[in-house]
C-alpha cells in the first residue's frame, strides 16, 4: 500500500489539527487530477514506461539465459499507455481520499491571490469563492517549456504532459492507417507495395521522433521510445544533462549512442513545417564553430520538446540574441503574485524563497518546482513541505536541508548520483584537493547477454586531505536508483573512503563496485575491473 | 421521476450482462454479501454501510446507474478464485466503485458518507 503522506504536506497539517483548505491549479491540454507533475506527467508515468523498454531489453536477453521466445516480439503502446494511464487515476483517486480522511477541505477552483491572506478560486463553471487564511502555500510547480521562437514549434510539436497521456501508438505511420479500410484484394496489391516503402527512406522517417533537449527528460523520453523500438533522435544545443557530471552525463548518451539514438550535437531547431503526407519537416541549423554554420533538414512523424537550461541575453554565433528563457515554466501566471507583493526572480519567473520557504512576503511561502533555487525533484518538494508544516504548526525548527539531495536518471543505462560532480568539486576545492576513484565494471547479468557494458562506470569524488570525505558518488548501470539510495544515507553521515574501503560489498552485484574502488585518475592507470 | 436508475442483480453473470446493456453509462456498483430471508446479510460491514450508502444516492449524477449486485453466499465469496475477485478485483464487500474508473471505496470506506458523497458528486 503506497504511503500517500509521502505527496501532500497538508494532510501533516491536517493531523496537526490546523484546518487545511487546498486549491489545485488550473489545468492545461490534458485534465490531471490530484497529485502534480510527479503524478500525472512526471516520475510516475516515465518509470513505468522506462520499465517497459527494460523488459524489451530483458526478452532481448532471455534467449541467451535459456528461455525460448517464438516469433519476433512486438510492442503495443495503447497497451502500455492504458496501463499507465489507469494507475496514474488509482493515484489521484487515492490522494483525494486521503484528503477526505484527513479533513482537508478541497476546492476545484483555479486560485489567485486578492490580497496576502485572500484567495479568490474560480470553478470551472465561472462561480467565484473567496477564501481567507492565516497562511497560505504555493506549490504550482512548472509546465514544459515551447521554443516560441520556432516557426510551427507549438502547433505541430509536443512535450512530456502529452507524451504519457497519447492513447495511440507514437509510432503509427499513415501508410499503416491505410491498410485497415482497404477491402482483401486490393490489399494483396498494396502489401507489395508496403514492402517497398518499408525498406524506403520515406517509412523509416514516418515512424521516428526527433526529441529537442538532452536534459533528463529529453533523453529518458528518447530512452524509453527508442526501447519500445521506435526510431528515436535527439538534437542538443550545447551539452547533455546540464548541471549534472559531464562525464557521466557523456557515458550515459554514448551508451544510448551505441543503441542507436541518434544525436544531433551543437544542433538548435529553427522551423517546423507539418508536410501534406502529415510528417513534420524539420529544419535545424548545426553550430560547428562560431563561423561555420549548416543548415540542415529531415522529416520525423513527432518531434517532442524538452528543453533544458535557460541562457538570458546571451551572445550566440557573433551576436547579440535576445535568446527565449528556456528550462520548465513556473506556474505564476494568473496567481497575481506581484501584485501582493510575492517577488518572482527576474531570470527564471520562479517564486523568491528564504531557507524557511517564505517568500518576500511573510505569510506566504512557496515550495517545489515553482520555488527559485530547489531541484526540480519531488521528494525535495515533499519534504520541504512536510517540514513547513510542522514549523507552521509550532511543533518543530527544522529547515529543510537540500544538500547531498541524490537522484537518478532512468535513461536506458540509468545514472545515479549524490553529492558533487566531478568539475563541482574541482572548482570548489581546487583539482589538487580532490581524490577521484573511478572504474569500469561490468554488471554480471550482462556477460551471458553480451551486452555492451563499456559505459558502465562508478566514481566516487574524495577530498584529499585527512580522511578523504566522500564528496560526491556517480554509478551509471542498472538499477542506478535502488544502488545510490543507501549511499546517500552514508554520505549525509560524513562517509569517508577509507569508511567505504572497510565496507564488505554485496556479491555479485554492482553495487559493490563502490566498496571495491581503489583506482584514482591521478595515478592514470587503467580503472577496469578485472575478474571475479 | 428519478434521477438514476436503479438496478439489482445477483451473482456475477448478471452483473455483467446487467453492465453491458449500459455501455457508455456512469455506473457506480455496490457489492454485498447475500442476504437471508429477514433480509439481512451474511457481511456485518455491508449492513452497516448500505443504509449510508442509500443516504448519499439523492447525490447521484442525472442519467447515471446505481447497480446493487448481491455477490453471493459465504463461502462463495471466501474463495480466492471467485470471479469478482479474480476478474473484478474486488477485495472485500462492501465495495463501491465507479465502473471502468479506478474510484472505488472498500469496507470501512463505505461507511463514510462523506465519501461516498465525494465519488458521486465529484469527476
Amino acid at each position: 500500500q503506497p504511503s500517500w503522506d509521502k505527496k501532500w504536506p497538508f494532510w501533516t497539517m491536517s493531523n496537526l489539527q490546523r484546518e487545511v483548505q487546498c486549491l489545485p491549479r488550473g489545468l492545461c491540454r490534458t485534465a490531471w487530477g490530484l497529485g502534480g507533475t510527479c503524478v500525472n506527467v512526471g516520475c510516475i508515468p516515465k518509470k513505468l514506461m522506462h520499465q517497459a523498454a527494460l523488459l524489451g531489453v530483458a526478452m532481448d536477453d532471455a534467449g541467451k539465459f535459456g528461455w525460448s521466445i517464438p516469433g519476433p516480439v512486438s510492442h503495443d503502446w495503447s497497451t502500455l499507455a492504458q496501463a499507465v494511464q489507469n494507475y496514474v487515476k488509482s493515484l489521484n483517486w487515492g490522494h483525494r481520499v486521503q484528503l477526505q480522511n484527513r479533513k482537508v477541505k478541497y476546492f476545484n477552483t483555479r486560485g489567485s491571490l486578492l490580497d496576502r491572506h485572500t484567495v479568490r478560486g474560480l470553478d470551472a463553471k465561472g462561480t467565484e469563492m473567496t477564501l481567507t487564511a492565516r497562511n497560505i502555500v504555493i506549490a504550482t510547480g512548472g509546465r514544459p517549456r515551447y521554443p516560441t521562437h520556432v516557426p510551427g514549434a507549438r502547433e505541430f510539436g509536443i512535450t512530456s504532459d502529452d507524451l504519457f497521456w497519447l492513447k495511440e501508438s507514437p509510432g503509427k505511420t499513415c501508410v499503416s492507417r491505410l491498410l485497415i479500410w482497404l477491402p482483401g484484394s486490393v490489399l494483396l496489391v498494396f502489401r507489395h507495395v508496403v514492402v517497398h516503402l518499408c525498406s524506403s527512406d520515406l517509412f523509416r522517417s514516418s515512424q521516428s521522433w526527433l526529441v529537442v533537449g538532452a536534459s533528463y527528460v529529453g533523453l529518458e523520453c528518447a530512452g524509453l521510445l527508442a526501447g519500445i523500438g521506435l526510431d528515436a533522435s535527439v538534437m542538443v544545443r550545447s551539452v547533455a544533462l546540464r548541471g549534472f557530471d559531464q562525464q557521466m552525463a557523456r557515458l550515459v548518451t554514448g551508451h544510448m549512442e551505441a543503441c542507436g539514438t541518434r544525436f544531433h550535437w551543437g544542433c538548435v531547431p529553427t522551423s517546423i513545417e507539418k508536410l501534406p503526407s502529415g510528417l513534420l519537416q524539420v529544419k535545424w541549423t548545426e553550430v560547428r564553430s562560431d563561423l561555420e554554420r549548416v543548415e540542415r533538414e529531415d522529416t520525423f512523424s513527432s518531434v517532442l520538446w524538452a528543453i533544458g537550461e535557460r541562457e538570458v541575453g546571451r551572445e550566440r554565433w557573433g551576436e547579440e540574441v535576445a535568446v527565449d528563457k528556456m528550462g520548465r515554466v513556473p506556474e505564476t501566471t494568473g496567481l497575481n503574485l506581484p501584485q501582493v507583493g510575492v517577488q518572482l526572480h527576474p531570470d527564471t519567473g520562479k517564486i523568491v524563497v528564504a531557507t524557511d520557504e517564505r517568500t518576500t512576503v511573510s505569510n506566504v511561502y512557496a515550495i517545489g518546482d515553482v520555488a527559485e533555487g530547489r531541484p526540480e525533484l519531488t521528494p525535495t518538494a515533499v519534504k520541504a513541505g512536510k517540514l513547513l508544516a510542522r514549523r507552521l504548526a509550532g511543533q518543530s525548527n527544522q529547515l529543510m536541508d537540500y544538500h547531498s539531495v541524490p537522484t537518478t536518471v532512468f535513461t536506458p543505462l540509468e545514472y545515479g548520483c549524490v553529492g558533487l560532480s566531478e568539475e563541482s568539486a574541482e572548482s570548489r576545492y581546487g583539482k589538487d584537493n580532490i581524490e577521484v576513484y573511478h572504474a569500469f565494471y561490468k554488471p554480471l547479468e550482462f556477460t551471458i547477454a553480451e551486452r555492451d557494458a563499456s559505459h558502465c562506470y562508478v566514481k566516487v569524488v574524495c577530498d584529499r586531505a585527512g580522511v578523504q570525505r566522500v564528496l560526491g558518488l556517480h554509478f551509471t548501470g542498472p538499477s542506478a536508483g535502488e544502488v545510490i539510495q543507501g549511499f546517500a544515507v552514508s554520505v549525509r553521515c560524513g562517509l569517508t573512503y577509507a569508511q567505504l574501503r572497510d565496507t564488505v560489498g554485496i556479491h555479485p552485484t554492482c553495487a559493490e563496485e563502490l566498496t571495491k574502488i581503489h583506482i584514482t585518475k591521478r595515478s592514470g592507470l587503467d580503472a577496469t575491473v578485472t575478474g571475479c | 421521476m428519478a434521477k438514476y436508475e436503479e438496478i439489482q442483480v445477483h451473482g456475477y453473470e448478471e452483473f455483467c450482462k446487467a453492465v453491458s446493456e449500459r455501455r457508455g453509462k456512469d455506473i457506480f456498483a455496490y457489492f454485498s454479501g447475500d442476504k437471508d430471508d429477514q433480509g439481512k446479510s451474511w457481511c456485518p460491514d455491508c449492513v452497516k454501510a448500505e443504509p449510508v450508502v442509500r443516504g448519499q444516492l439523492a447525490h447521484l449524477p442525472a442519467g447515471s446507474v446505481f447497480l446493487y449486485c448481491l455477490v453471493g453466499a459465504r463461502p462463495y465469496w471466501k474463495d480466492p478464485n471467485n470471479e469478482f475477485k479474480k476478474t473484478l478485483k474486488l477485495t472485500g464487500v462492501p465495495t463501491l466503485l465507479r465502473y471502468g474508473t479506478p474510484q472505488k471505496l472498500v469496507e470501512e470506506e463505505c461507511f463514510k458518507a462523506d465519501l461516498v458523497r465525494m465519488m458521486f458528486t465529484e469527476d
